[in-house]
């Protein structure tokens, strides 16, 4: 149960902060909360060369949210203080909501956002909102930045489109269009420190007569190695006016496109049920918040 | 009208009773120290976070102890190489098996267990080698560069095929057939009972595999000193004096050359109820290196090697009569051992006990089995041996009375004991207010108007149970007396009382100053309470059986009667009144009759003191003790002294749950119980354990079970998938203890810990079948299996 031995740097600025992840490559790791990072190198999974320990730097932290023009979220901002922003539970609530499911009180105090996502883990809670939403990633670098969706950053069990001296910096969410709403629900067996066997979020954009879907995004996590946009559900939907039988079916086809795995927490059969029972509640739920009722 | 208030200087009763002039024979329920919702003694430094736990300790020169664990859950070992280890820096000691093979057990007929494996591994994870070094992370590297060659053998991990490949593999050399165990008790005639019933039942029921889940890992400090062979260990443990007796066993060192001493325990729950590898293999390596050696483990091996309940493979029987009283019931059980036998014996003749009560059955087959399995032993867990067959017997209950078409309650009630009752063995109950419980609980919860008559997911279901208040016999095979405690009276040190009671955070020591407080006149706050130590402390059996608040309170009642008897004297000559006419509460002593003749209570101590010096009294505590007998044949039956208690508590609990139908989740909403434990020395202690006795059985019925592989390793040896419940699954809870009074026992007390643990699982089990109309037989009840339930039941309508 013992760490590795590493070296440990603690860095002030964000300058200084690329820098060594320039130098140190892939031979680093990023330390932000580290209630991921300490739990796999005390299993020896990963045995890092070096820390970098970001938690010095304010740049990385933080909410910019401002009206009409979405938010900027920094990398290491704690999930506690997005549970609890006033600004981001009344813009981006299924957000506020998955942050606040992630394992306990003390966890959230620690954990950030942005580890949330580099942990790459299938059943990680804020990815699946964040990708609904559209959000992306900003990657900076002694270099530079590039900025892509966040569906496009994770690519697997613990896999990131992260490139040699890169890191991710700071979340990029777009301002919620009218008419739209974004919900965030899950399933496990109990309701604090879980991880979820089936996770989902459903952002629903309405045309402008309120009833007729303009864009749907399904957002499935814990079902497939990163989190599964679904296809379908958007073909079926969009352009129609949801009705019981539509719902039913468009659950139905989320069910289809989920993979899941059979493991300690839960079978594929019962996760792929699930799928079903989520996504008829929550595009019902984000359907009746979008029109506004 | 309004009640007439008396003022007076003197104390009323809160019967208003003037104190004055009534004898002590009609003067026991007059308590001023017992029966308050006093602070606990322990609470303050806990919730600082200042109490010392074991891992906290440290000594001068101290180093850390490891253990290597077994990699196959059934293996012989053919080698272990240790030299590489030996060879890192740091690394003090190497220690195997085969330095200390004397087995260890808490049963001495069936002590199996050695410290280390010797020859051969019976379970993934079982210690194989064990290390001495300057520091944990050495320790933890020489472990790794430990070398043990092993011959993998076939791997048994449920009874019954154990049994049945036993001829191709034996887990232990000397138990044919695999099995630990087995005992048959009949009483009646079991079969012309059912052939005359009018409702006969039967079914299999399969419990699972939980753990006790305390926050505290097994730990242990030991401090060897080479100059005069003294042993002192420190160590979380629920039984200081088995522990004290196995180390001397392990160690061949006399018992009086050990010391054992409780720091703070962080929970037990019967984990603790044995002594624990952890505890030995400080102790040899302290002795090997000369220095103090600890060793704490970590959640893992806790998991590995930890002994939670029993898994139970029970059938069972029961017959009624047309009016629905019990005739018969014939239990069979197969109860999976895991390794090593352990509290085995005892646990498969206490779920034998169990058919017996809390309800009268006149005739009663059990036929049992304890089978050895490539598995963590299983061993005590709260409410041991009673949860299982509770849990078949209220379900089965529940069930009969449908199909009588009466209410469960109406059933229960119609069978339930009543005080003075003798069971078919010769069990005794003294005193029994299980009728109130019943009744309290199903009325609070409005269980008949709501039984039945919810909507489809909504549930409402109700169960009994009881328990022991200790146990009637020891395993020590010695008839000395269960508790001895001693109390000590002086000028400087005001009260103290001295003994080994564990407090493992049950609150003894709270209960056991405000009985103290309560025998000598004075206040709770004014008793120091020296417990948890074989050297400062006499003989105590351990906090097990819920025996504590019993057993020291009798022990306690017959310290204080020299005490106060000394006192009396003393004062009766200042004052110039007979001895035996005086009084002493509240700080003070004075004559019944005469109300001016008093004297401070502080006074008398200094007079006597000043005279005979320390005034100590000494009190001891031992059970009746019956034979487990056939009551109507006087014959000796094997296994039936087991169950015997001096008293009983019981508990009954209406669950109400709520069934996602769509996703299977079960939502307990709300648990109405109500107790019966004697007088609640402190109610909110009572509140406490009443409280956490549900949420741990909820735990092991909804969410608790240990996985392991094929090949026996544990799928989820941490709290990250051992799920137990969390405060956000906690449900609205109404305990009420009923008013009850043991005239037998010592200011009328009885068991809480355990009691009220045992309708837990089938109140909800009930409950959930009154929500969605599935019976579970099988543990825990998962939202995937509801699933399955409901889609078959659907299958089944078509």
């Amino acid at each position: 149960m013992f760490l590795n031995h590493f070296e440990y740097f603690a860095p002030k600025t964000p300058a200084e902060t690329l820098e060594l992840v320039a130098c140190l490559g892939s031979k680093a790791k990023i330390l932000a909360g580290g209630t991921d990072l300490m739990v796999v190198m005390k299993a020896k999974a990963i045995s890092p060369d070096y820390l970098i320990d970001i938690n010095g730097v304010e740049e990385f932290k933080g909410i910019f949210c401002e009206q009409g023009k979405g938010a900027v979220i920094g990398t290491n901002t704690k999930l506690a203080e997005i549970q609890f922003s006033e600004a981001i539970q009344a813009k981006y609530p299924a957000l506020a909501y998955a942050a606040g499911e992630v394992g306990s009180s003390q966890v959230r105090q620690m954990a950030s956002l942005g580890g949330n996502s580099c942990n790459a883990s299938p059943a990680a809670e804020t990815p699946t909102p964040l990708v609904a939403m559209d959000a992306k990633v900003v990657l900076s670098s002694i270099l530079g930045e590039r900025e892509l969706p966040l569906e496009e950053f994770i690519l697997g069990v613990r896999v990131l489109d992260l490139a040699e001296g890169e890191m991710l910096t700071k979340f990029v969410l777009p301002e919620p269009k009218l008419k739209s709403a974004c919900r965030y629900a899950y399933m496990g067996r109990r309701d604090a420190m879980e991880i979820d066997c089936v996770n989902m979020a459903v952002t629903i954009e309405l045309e402008d007569d309120g009833e007729k879907v303009k864009n749907i995004k399904l957002v499935m996590g814990s079902v497939y190695p990163r989190p599964l946009v679904s296809k379908e559900v958007t073909a079926l939907l969009v352009g129609q006016k949801l009705s019981d039988q539509l719902i039913e079916k468009a659950a139905e086809a989320a069910q289809g496109e989920a993979k899941p795995i059979d493991d300690i927490r839960a079978s594929a059969e019962y996760r792929r049920e699930i799928v079903k029972v989520l996504a008829r509640r929550l595009i019902k739920e984000a359907y009746t918040d979008a029109k506004g009722v | 009208m309004e009640k007439k208030v008396l003022k007076s200087k003197w104390n009323l009763t809160p019967e208003g009773w003037n104190l004055e002039g009534v004898p002590s024979s009609q003067d026991e329920k007059r308590y001023t120290q017992v029966g308050r919702s006093v602070p606990r003694i322990d609470g303050p430094i806990k919730v600082k976070g200042e109490a010392i736990y074991t891992g906290d300790m440290t000594l001068p020169g101290m180093v850390y102890g490891k253990i290597k664990r077994s990699t196959y859950a059934h293996a012989i070992i053919k080698k272990i190489d240790c030299c590489k280890a030996l060879k890192l820096p740091g690394v003090l000691a190497v220690l195997t098996g085969d330095e200390a093979p004397n087995k260890w057990g808490i049963v001495p007929q069936a002590a199996n267990e050695t410290v280390l494996a010797v020859g051969k591994v019976r379970f993934y994870g079982e210690g194989v080698a064990a290390v001495a070094a300057l520091d944990e992370e050495t320790a933890e590297a020489a472990l790794e560069l430990i070398e043990v060659e092993y011959e993998p053998l076939p791997v048994l991990l449920d009874p019954f095929q154990s049994m049945e490949r036993s001829q191709e593999v034996l887990i232990h050399e000397d138990s044919k057939g695999n099995i630990m165990h087995a005992g048959e008790q009949v009483y009646g005639d079991v079969d012309k009972a059912f052939a005359e019933c009018e409702y006969v039942l039967e079914r299999e029921f399969h419990t699972n595999y939980p753990q006790h889940g305390f926050l505290e890992p097994h730990s242990a400090l030991a401090s060897y000193d080479t100059q005069n062979g003294q042993l002192h260990l420190w160590a979380s443990s629920q039984i200081p004096h088995y522990l004290h007796r196995q180390m001397s066993i392990v160690l061949e060192i006399p018992m009086n050359k050990i010391r054992v001493t409780l720091p703070t325990i962080g929970g037990g729950f019967g984990g603790k109820g044995e002594a624990a590898p952890s505890e030995f293999v400080a102790c040899l390596l302290s002795r090997k290196v000369g220095r103090p050696v600890k060793v704490v483990y970590d959640r893992q091996e806790v998991f590995y090697t930890n002994k939670g309940r029993h898994p139970c493979h029970m059938k069972v029987k029961m017959g009624l009569d047309k009016d629905g009283y019990i005739q018969a019931v014939d239990f069979d059980n197969t109860l999976d051992k895991g390794a090593y036998s352990g509290w085995g014996i005892v646990v498969l003749f206490y779920t034998a006990s169990m058919i017996h009560l809390p309800y009268k059955v006149p005739n009663a087959r059990f036929r049992g089995r304890s089978v050895y399995t490539n598995k963590p032993s299983t061993g005590a867990m709260r409410g041991l041996g009673g949860v299982q067959p509770r849990w078949a017997l209220e379900c089965l209950m529940d069930e009969m009375a449908e199909m009588m078409g009466i209410s469960p309650y109406e059933l229960k009630l119609k069978n339930a004991i009543e005080s003075g009752h003798t069971c078919i063995n010769n069990m005794f109950v003294p005193h029994s207010e299980f009728k109130k419980c019943l009744e309290t609980a199903v009325k609070k919860s409005g269980f008949l108007e709501k039984q039945g008559k919810l909507p489809f997911g909504k549930g409402i279901g109700m169960a009994g149970g009881y328990y022991i208040t200790g146990t009637a016999y020891t395993l020590y095979q010695n008839y000395k007396p269960h508790t001895t405690v001693m109390i000590r009276v002086d000028t400087e040190g005001g009260v103290t009382l001295l003994c080994a009671a564990a407090e493992i955070g049950q609150g003894c020591n709270t209960v056991m100053a405000q009985m103290v407080a309560e025998e000598l006149g004075i206040q709770y706050e004014d008793v120091h309470v020296q417990s948890g130590d074989t050297e400062i402390g006499a003989f105590d059996l351990g906090s097990f059986a819920s025996r504590l608040t019993y057993a020291a309170g009798a022990a306690i009642k017959m310290a204080c009667v020299e005490i106060n008897q000394s006192l009396k004297e003393t004062a009766a000559g200042m004052l110039g009144v007979r001895a035996d006419q005086l009084v002493i509460k509240n700080h003070e002593i004075y004559s019944m009759y005469e109300i001016k003749k008093r004297i401070s209570w502080e006074k008398a101590i200094e007079v006597y003191t000043s005279i005979n010096g320390t005034l100590v009294g000494m009190g001891n505590f031992s059970p009746p003790r019956r034979k487990g007998i056939d009551i109507i044949s006087g014959n000796r039956v094997q296994g039936a002294n087991i169950g015997h208690s001096p008293t009983f508590g019981f508990s009954s609990q209406v669950h109400e749950v709520e069934v996602d139908v769509e996703t299977g989740r079960i939502y307990v909403k709300k648990v109405t119980e109500a107790g019966d434990c004697g007088t609640p020395v402190n109610p909110m202690c009572v509140d406490g354990q009443v409280e956490g006795s549900i949420m741990f059985n909820i735990g092991a019925c909804l969410y608790e079970d240990q996985k392991l592989d094929a090949s026996g390793k544990h799928l989820n040896p941490n709290f990250h998938d051992y799920k137990t419940p969390t405060t956000m699954e906690m449900p609205e809870m109404d305990t009420n203890i009923v008013e009850s009074y043991d005239h037998s026992a010592p200011f009328g007390v009885k068991e809480t810990g355990e009691g009220a643990v045992q309708p837990t699982f089938p109140a909800l089990t009930n409950a959930i079948y009154d929500a969605i109309g599935v019976r579970f037989y099988t543990l825990p009840i998962t939202p995937e299996m509801v699933l399955k339930a409901l889609k078959d039941k659907k299958e089944g309508e078509l």
